[in-house]
């Protein structure tokens, strides 16, 4: 029965994981990242993408309040944010944020401030999508793990 | 590191053995004899540095090393990443690098790495825009990996330190193999040098292997420079140190110089007696080897140079005889003087680049008597580039290349004017290099030259008031079309170009070709070509006499200013008469000079060179720098100048004055 449950649990992953993929909102680095994880460091691609979403927070955070500021110039520092956020999106595989984050970053350099806003929003829109959609997914891995961890003693004392 | 350094040293023996023998002693056969077994394992255990201000990235690239077997460090600041490269000096292999990071621009890093230690860098950024990539290979980045970085390209990194390695090693073989290298590749073009044919078919096969080396060079041996101290004290001939020595043993004259003497001249810290010695031996050396290869090219150059160049056989021959007759002087090509000089480890902080540069054109050097300069023209840029190195010679190579290499020189940029002053060591002066650029030329014309010139050169108008007028970048344009441009190198690393030009012509240049150098200049920097380079382009309108080109030199090179003076002095009574005839085409490269480590960074339209060398301040408000009445020309009143001309044909002719 639980080795049911094992396989079940690994099929949903990989439906959610096809989804998302489906929709553009991750690519193939994401797949290269779970190749990354190896025995030694067994939640590697959790850790990884904890680490993306606090990393991204602060940098939500960073252009929003650049954004928000009525004089706002600095454009320059803007985009420096947005490198960054284009490069650690890209490195984890977030295909549509990175997107949109070039797209945010084309329009900073035009000094287009409302095109930027609107970047903005969309930005912190995927990025919600994306951070629920990847806990979905690492949930149904620890249940997977949990599954299988209950299921070894088991076969052991057969 | 152990590691590392046998594999380079099992590859490098073989070519070692084959080149050993060209060189009695000193660097070839100390590789050539360490045969060493390469190790199967080899890039694994490469220590890396990774400096990235973004956990997420940093993260994963420690897990992608990892799985490679490096050894990986992780830093997220890059002034804290400079604290341990510098506490653990040598320890690490390769700087794996962010560009934006927000205590220190990745650029900075790569360019304090590059000055204080020699490490291969590569940049990482999610910006993979060809600017921003190109800002990179500028600054003198191994490799530039765009984000999302995979694993496979990590794997790979490995290949840079080998080269760098490799490069470093063959840059002893330079020193002894490639004049001898050059000679038989000489011997192989040129029917005048029977003494050198026998060897000529061995000299191919070489010459090839050289060709290809050089171009490694120039790919990824922009930060070679102070390898060496990283790892031991050893010490390093940079282009100013070699300068001071030679200057030193002028003063002593060269037969009563001994090491402690010079030392003691040289005033340098750190510097010890053997280095000197060693050096000294080594300058002998050359000296000897010179002497022998003047006759041959006394031989060679007159037939070619006359026909092709009408290169004034007064100027020529004077300037080979004088050679002669000093006897103590010789002929050697530029590039292996240079190569063998300075060029070991050279130069640490700023005359890296040249070496490839300089090894590189020697390589193109057989090529010159028969080329006439219609084909400078239509050169690649690589080979321009090549060209354009050649100013850099220390000086009594330099005298001795214009001398010997007066055609080839003419043919690729343009006018060689070869001062007159070598006679002994004293040549600081001595390389002059006088293009005379008309105003008339085709703009195809300047727009070849213009792809000679890379963009972040820089440009010093001369008005008619004598006024030195830096100008941005735009300005290096001015230099094609100026009538005349007069390069002079000086035993510094860079040359200088000065243009005499007539203002209109700059306004057309400006229009017309301006689009050009930004993609060409591009190239020419990964080609290790030095981008900055100052030209001085003086107005030869109504009174050239009275418009004197001064560079406030930092003083250490009293030659350069009258290299200068000389050269308007020679130009003075000429003017008049070429603009009249207008039949000069400008194939002078006006950029030619200055090379700086592709380190710095090039965009900025800062005269690095200045910086380093101290020798010209350009204030980029277009301030007057200096203003000289017109200047003695008094210490070349023994030699005399010559001055070479282009005929409408591209033809060069060579006045004395």
């Amino acid at each position: 029965m639980l080795g049911l449950g094992v396989d079940r649990l690994r099929a949903d992953m990989n439906r959610l994981l096809a989804m998302l993929f489906h929709q553009g909102v991750l690519d193939e680095q994401f797949l290269q990242l779970q190749q990354l994880q190896d025995e030694s460091s067994p939640n590697f691609v959790s850790e990884v993408v904890n680490i993306y979403f606090q990393e991204s927070e602060k940098l939500l955070r960073n252009l929003r309040e650049l954004l928000m500021d009525k004089e706002f110039s600095d454009y320059k520092k803007m985009g420096i944010h947005l490198n960054q956020f284009i490069g650690s999106s890209s490195s984890i595989g977030a295909k549509r944020l990175r997107n949109v984050c070039v797209a945010f970053r084309a329009a900073s350099e035009q000094h287009n401030r409302t095109g930027c806003l609107r970047a903005l929003e969309l930005l912190e829109h995927d990025y919600c999508y994306l951070k629920n959609k990847l806990h979905e997914l690492f949930q149904i891995e620890q249940q997977r793990i949990l599954a299988a961890g209950v299921r070894y003693p088991i076969q052991q004392i057969n | 590191m152990a590691a590392l350094q046998s594999v380079v040293q099992s590859c490098l023996s073989t070519t070692a053995s084959s080149f050993g023998s060209c060189k009695g002693g000193g660097a070839s056969s100390s590789s050539a004899a360490n045969v060493m077994a390469v190790p199967d394992q080899f890039p694994a255990g490469l220590r890396v540095l990774v400096v990235d201000d973004d956990t997420t990235c940093l993260t994963i690239l420690e897990q992608m090393l990892r799985r490679c077997l490096y050894q990986v460090t992780l830093c997220s600041q890059a002034t804290d990443a400079l604290n341990r490269l510098r506490e653990k000096k040598g320890y690490f292999d390769v700087v794996l690098s962010d560009v934006h990071m927000p205590d220190m621009d990745g650029f900075k890093l790569l360019e304090h790495i590059g000055l204080e230690m020699d490490l291969p860098v590569i940049m990482m950024s999610a910006d993979g825009r060809t600017s921003a990539v190109m800002k990179g290979i500028r600054h003198g980045a191994c490799d530039y990996l765009i984000k999302p970085i995979r694993e496979e390209e990590l794997k790979n990194i490995w290949q840079h330190v080998a080269r760098k390695k490799l490069n470093e090693n063959k840059e002893l073989e330079h020193s002894g193999s490639l004049e001898d290298n050059d000679r038989h590749k000489r011997g192989t073009n040129d029917v005048e040098y029977t003494s050198s044919v026998n060897e000529g078919t061995e000299g191919i096969v070489k010459s090839q292997k050289k060709r290809s080396s050089a171009k490694e060079d120039e790919d990824g041996d922009m930060e070679n420079d102070d390898m060496s101290t990283s790892k031991k004290p050893r010490v390093v001939w940079s282009v100013e140190l070699h300068q001071q020595f030679v200057s030193a043993v002028n003063q002593l004259g060269l037969d009563k110089a001994v090491p402690k003497r010079i030392l003691e001249l040289m005033n340098v810290p750190g510097l010890s007696r053997e280095n000197v010695a060693s050096h000294l031996q080594k300058f002998r050396l050359y000296l000897k080897r010179i002497s022998v290869e003047q006759q041959q090219s006394a031989n060679a150059f007159c037939g070619p140079v006359e026909s092709n160049v009408k290169l004034g056989p007064h100027g020529n021959r004077f300037d080979i005889q004088a050679f002669a007759a000093s006897g103590q002087i010789p002929p050697q090509t530029l590039a292996a003087l240079q190569a063998e000089l300075l060029g070991q480890p050279v130069g640490n902080v700023v005359s890296t680049i040249d070496q490839p540069a300089v090894l590189h054109s020697s390589l193109q050097r057989p090529k010159r008597a028969p080329v006439d300069h219609g084909v400078a023209f239509g050169q690649p840029l690589i080979k321009s580039q090549s060209n354009v190195s050649i100013p850099f010679p220390q000086c009594i190579i330099s005298a001795e290349d214009a001398s010997s290499g007066g055609p080839w020189r003419s043919s690729s940029l343009g006018t060689v004017a070869p001062s007159s002053n070598l006679g002994g060591l004293s040549t600081q002066n001595s390389n002059i290099l006088m293009d005379i650029l008309q105003q008339e030329q085709r703009s195809q014309q300047k727009t070849h030259q213009q792809s000679l010139l890379t963009e972040p050169i820089r440009a010093i108008n001369v008005q008619p008031s004598c006024l030195v007028v830096p100008s941005h970048s735009s300005a290096s344009f001015q230099a094609g079309n100026s009538p005349a441009s007069v390069n002079q190198s000086c035993s510094f690393n860079r040359s200088t170009g000065i243009d005499y030009s007539l203002l209109s012509t700059q306004s057309k240049i400006s229009n017309g070709n301006l689009k050009t150098p930004g993609i060409l200049s591009g190239y020419t920097a990964t080609g290790s070509l030095s981008t900055p380079s100052c030209s001085v382009i003086a107005e030869s309108i109504n009174s050239p006499q009275n418009s004197t080109v001064t560079y406030s030199d930092a003083g250490q090179l009293p030659g350069r200013l009258h290299n200068v003076s000389n050269i308007q002095d020679l130009y003075v009574p000429k003017s008049g008469e070429m603009l009249d005839q207008g039949a000069y085409r400008n194939i002078g490269f006006v950029g030619k000079g200055n090379r700086i480590p592709s380190r710095f960074a090039v965009d900025e339209f800062e005269l690095k060179s200045n910086l380093n060398h101290g020798n010209i301040h350009v204030e980029s408000s277009g301030i007057p720098v200096k203003q000289e009445p017109s200047m003695g020309f008094v210490d070349y009143a023994k030699g005399s100048p010559i001055f070479q001309q282009f005929s409408s044909s591209d033809l060069m002719s060579v006045f004395n004055e």
